[in-house]
């Protein structure tokens, strides 16, 4: 039985500090108490990707929740937002480079800003989720994802390829 | 070690002469971005070098506590608890999320000095070899790169039963495109020989007459080709289904735990479908119009060879319109589809959920998320069906141009006598005939695409071995009296994580063995072992001193009864559900087993009475029903044996009492192995077995392990008490 917590408690945000360990992991000290490793969870990823983050240790226990990213000290923000980077991996589609259906399979050649990628679908309508907006996940057969986050700011020639998908 | 990644030359180099244990690439660098890094375990160290081989880290064995591989959102990392804090090895995306979870557990397991794991070949995500692009699922074979050539070959093997009738089939189709190429050339002759001369009346007849049974061959072998076609297609059909479903009925449970059974449905179905139309109308079709073109062509350029080639420079453009075309026509098709798709699974989402709309009162917004999709789904129709109005008559328009061209070029070579009037009539004509093919030609390539595809998935489940073979030399035990021994019997899904460990038990026949445990503990999969629906990993299982492995499968079965949780009933009578295992079973021995199982009175007093029709379409049983049916079933099969996996379900206590009643009777000289979640019923066994993460930690009667103050079973005695759902344990 897991013990259930009457409220959410929210951290305050000057007395919460992360950093990043020698080992590469995020560590912190929150309200005085420090922690070798420390996880990271979005509670709202598509609404709030940077706000209402929920801090766990490695085992899953809830530490408190940060309110907006924004309001911690520079060190504290940049590696946190490092550590959402790394836990949720959604490289950002830069262009389209080609969509090719062959033999059953819809293949992706995508440009991202963490580098070129290749997905692989089996089809498009459980493959696309269209997280509202002009905003587009698109996940590939193995769980890999990647992010579309407005289709209609690609340039033109990706624009091209995602008009008969879409 | 085919399953690895090859480590290269120059990082094998840095091992130090050290045993390499496992090592694999990565897909992500350390800051995140795409890119690779190679990481090694030996007996010794944790290696990870950059791509081009600079070291990042080298950790001894004797730095670690502990690896695990935290896994995040469409990726992960590889821990290592070091004795100065964790470690980020390196990460990942999700696609190699296996391979790392078990290299976390080799690491483990060197740090512990524990034996490490055996890799399975599910750890590692399965890559073709030859485009390096991530194998499907449920399949072996890479779509891109199988060999067609040799599918095809196989495929039309089915044909060759039917091979006599295909040739004639074939010589029919090569007759009605010959006979098909007269009526032109006799229109030739009628314009220039006949209509303009005087006096050749009975010429003119013989002509009509000549078209007239040209037409009249051509109607009467179209027939009988039709009818061989339609033929030989349902044959093969039949053929090709009867063997996926021979092929899917002896493959392993454990094939059909690691995918979706309802795919299989489409398979059995839709595959041989697409299989059929390749070879029948598919090899048909394209023998048959590819001859037509190429006569074509030859008479064309017999008839004038500049006129012809003139004719044709319209083609290419149409060849590669055609080619371009279709597939963009494909993705406005399957547009459309997911459009349509979408609609209905919004109406099938409102409509079962229609009591949750009403009660919060948003029919309105339901009403304007359907408009939304239905506006979606006009767009798309207007989209599609617009095309269509378009791509024919520009076809159209493009064959017309060459026509023009023809009447044009020839036109004048007539006028300057250079050129009869029949034969243009006839050139015209034959293009005409030449067009139709061209426009479906890249339409065909997609067929065969779709067959070859199809093809693949059914060779797939035909190719694929069981998990389970019989024994070369079965050893037939007789009647087997009941006696069964596990003996460290180790087992899991996945190799590397066994849900059973080294289980010792022996049970005398005729024992009662109930047994207990939280969900997980391995409850099922005991029983799952003892049926041998898969193979122990390790250790052994014998009934009366035989190993199971030796015993035919068959034989097996047939002396273990299993009266299962989900009571399933197949399509068909009452009657024939009790008989199941035993099909000659007569109606005094139905009803004796019924009897037993306490179902005789309901049935009867069903206006059908043991006709009844259940299952899937039929009349629907109570749950408690059902179980007794069941058991009916499980008596009437008689077995040595008895397992019984109790259901969840609910049932009044009156029922209930019936349910234990005919249980009670059933298993009357019987060994019987019985999971219970109700702990009451487990009140006749003989011993109680508590599996607890897949271990046995206790054995006893119902009172000796009562007594045992903190014990697993006492703890779930008394859970259940809070829960006051145990009725009658303590009476």
């Amino acid at each position: 039985m897991q013990d259930i917590h009457d409220g959410v408690r929210v951290l305050q945000p000057e007395s919460v500090s992360f950093s990043r360990s020698r080992g590469g992991v995020l560590e912190g000290v929150l309200h005085g108490k420090s922690y070798k490793e420390l996880v990271v969870y979005r509670t709202f990823p598509f609404r709030y990707p940077s706000r209402y983050l929920s801090i766990r240790t490695p085992e899953g226990e809830e530490l408190g929740i940060i309110d907006d990213i924004a309001e911690l000290d520079g060190e504290s923000r940049q590696e946190l937002s490092l550590e959402l980077e790394f836990r949720y991996f959604l490289p950002r589609v830069e262009r389209v480079e080609r969509v090719d259906f062959q033999s059953d399979l819809w293949i992706w050649e995508l440009q991202t800003h963490l580098g070129p990628t290749r997905l692989v679908m089996r089809n498009l309508h459980e493959h696309l989720q269209y997280a509202g907006g002009n905003r587009i996940v698109l996940t590939d057969q193995s769980g890999k994802r990647c992010e579309i986050p407005d289709w209609r700011r690609l340039d033109a020639h990706s624009r091209r390829q995602l008009s008969e998908l879409l | 070690m085919t399953m690895q990644e090859q480590l290269p030359e120059r990082l094998r180099n840095q091992l130090l002469g050290r045993q390499l244990l496992f090592s694999y690439r990565t897909d992500l660098l350390a800051d995140g971005r795409f890119g690779s890094q190679w990481i090694a375990v030996t007996d010794q160290d944790v290696f990870v070098w950059k791509e081009e081989g600079t070291p990042v880290y080298r950790l001894s064995v004797s730095e670690l506590k502990d690896a695990r591989a935290a896994g995040a959102v469409g990726g992960g990392m590889l821990i290592a608890d070091t004795h100065a804090g964790p470690v980020v090895l390196v990460r990942y995306t999700a696609a190699l999320t296996s391979v790392f979870n078990y290299m976390a557990k080799l690491i483990r397991a060197l740090a512990k000095s524990e034996e490490p794991p055996a890799i399975s070949e599910r750890d590692c995500p399965r890559y073709c070899p030859d485009c390096g692009l991530p194998l499907p699922e449920s399949t072996q074979v890479c779509q891109l790169c199988a060999n067609n050539g040799k599918l095809a070959v196989r495929m039309l093997r089915y044909a060759k039963p039917y091979r006599l009738r295909m040739v004639i089939a074939a010589v029919l189709l090569i007759l009605t495109t010959v006979l098909e190429l007269i009526p032109p050339y006799l229109t030739k002759v009628m314009i220039d020989d006949v209509l303009q001369s005087e006096g050749r009346e009975t010429l003119l007849l013989a002509v009509v007459a000549g078209l007239g049974a040209t037409m009249l061959m051509m109607a009467i072998m179209q027939a009988v080709r039709g009818y061989i076609g339609a033929w030989v297609g349902s044959k093969l059909m039949g053929d090709i289904r009867r063997d996926i479903y021979n092929s899917l009925m002896k493959l392993s449970l454990a094939f059909f735990d690691r995918r979706q059974t309802s795919q299989f449905i489409s398979r059995v179905n839709n595959d041989a479908e697409s299989m059929r139309q390749f070879m029948t109308d598919g090899v048909i079709y394209v023998c048959g119009e590819t001859l037509r073109i190429v006569a074509i062509f030859a008479i064309l350029l017999s008839m004038d060879w500049q006129l012809a080639l003139l004719a044709l420079l319209p083609m290419p453009i149409m060849l590669v319109a055609s080619m371009k075309i279709w597939p963009k026509i494909g993705r406005r098709l399957y547009q459309q589809w997911r459009s349509i798709f979408r609609l209905n699974t919004l109406v099938g989402d409102s409509l079962q959920g229609i009591r949750v709309i009403k009660a919060f009162g948003r029919e309105g917004e339901e009403t304007s998320r359907y408009g939304i999709a239905n506006a979606e789904v006009i767009r798309n129709n207007v989209k599609t069906e617009g095309m269509w109005q378009f791509i024919f008559p520009a076809f159209g328009f493009i064959a017309g141009l060459s026509t023009l061209l023809i009447w044009y070029a020839g036109g004048a070579k007539v006028l300057g006598a250079e050129l009869q009037l029949g034969t243009l009539i006839a050139m015209i004509a034959y293009l005409g005939m030449l067009f139709g093919p061209l426009q479906w030609f890249s339409q065909m390539i997609s067929w065969a695409g779709n067959a070859m595809a199809a093809a693949h998935r059914v060779f797939e489940i035909m190719d694929t071995p069981p998990d389970v073979p019989d024994a070369a030399q079965p050893v037939s035990p007789g009647l087997i009296k009941g006696e069964v021994r596990f003996a460290g019997v180790t087992y899991g899904y996945e190799k590397h994580h066994p849900v059973l460990k080294n289980v010792d038990l022996h049970v005398k026949p005729g024992e009662m063995i109930g047994l207990v445990g939280h969900s997980g503990a391995g409850k099922s999969t005991f029983i799952n072992l003892l049926c041998r629906f898969y193979d122990t990993d390790e250790g052994a299982i014998h009934i009366d001193g035989v190993s199971i492995r030796d015993i035919a499968q068959s034989e097996l079965r047939s002396q273990i009864g299993v009266v299962l949780q989900e009571t399933f009933l197949f399509d068909g009578s009452i009657a024939d559900n009790i008989a199941y295992s035993k099909p000659d079973a007569t109606p005094e021995e139905i009803m004796r087993a019924a009897k037993v199982a306490n179902a005789h009175d309901f049935i009867v007093k069903m206006p059908d009475g043991y006709d009844t029709r259940v299952g899937e379409r039929g009349h629907k049983l109570s749950g408690g029903e059902k179980q007794r049916v069941a058991i009916a079933r499980a008596i009437i099969h008689d077995p040595r044996i008895l397992i019984l996996d109790e259901a969840t379900a609910s049932v009044d206590t009156e029922t209930e009492r019936q349910i234990q009643e005919a249980i009670a009777r059933l298993i009357r000289g019987r060994t019987t192995f019985a999971i219970a979640h109700r702990l009451s019923t487990l009140r006749g066994a003989d011993r109680l077995v508590v599996l607890d993460q897949g271990k046995i930690v206790e054995v006893g009667t119902h009172e000796e392990l009562l007594e045992q103050k903190g014990g697993v079973y006492r703890k779930l005695v008394d859970a259940q008490k809070e829960l006051s759902q145990i009725r009658g344990v303590e009476s």
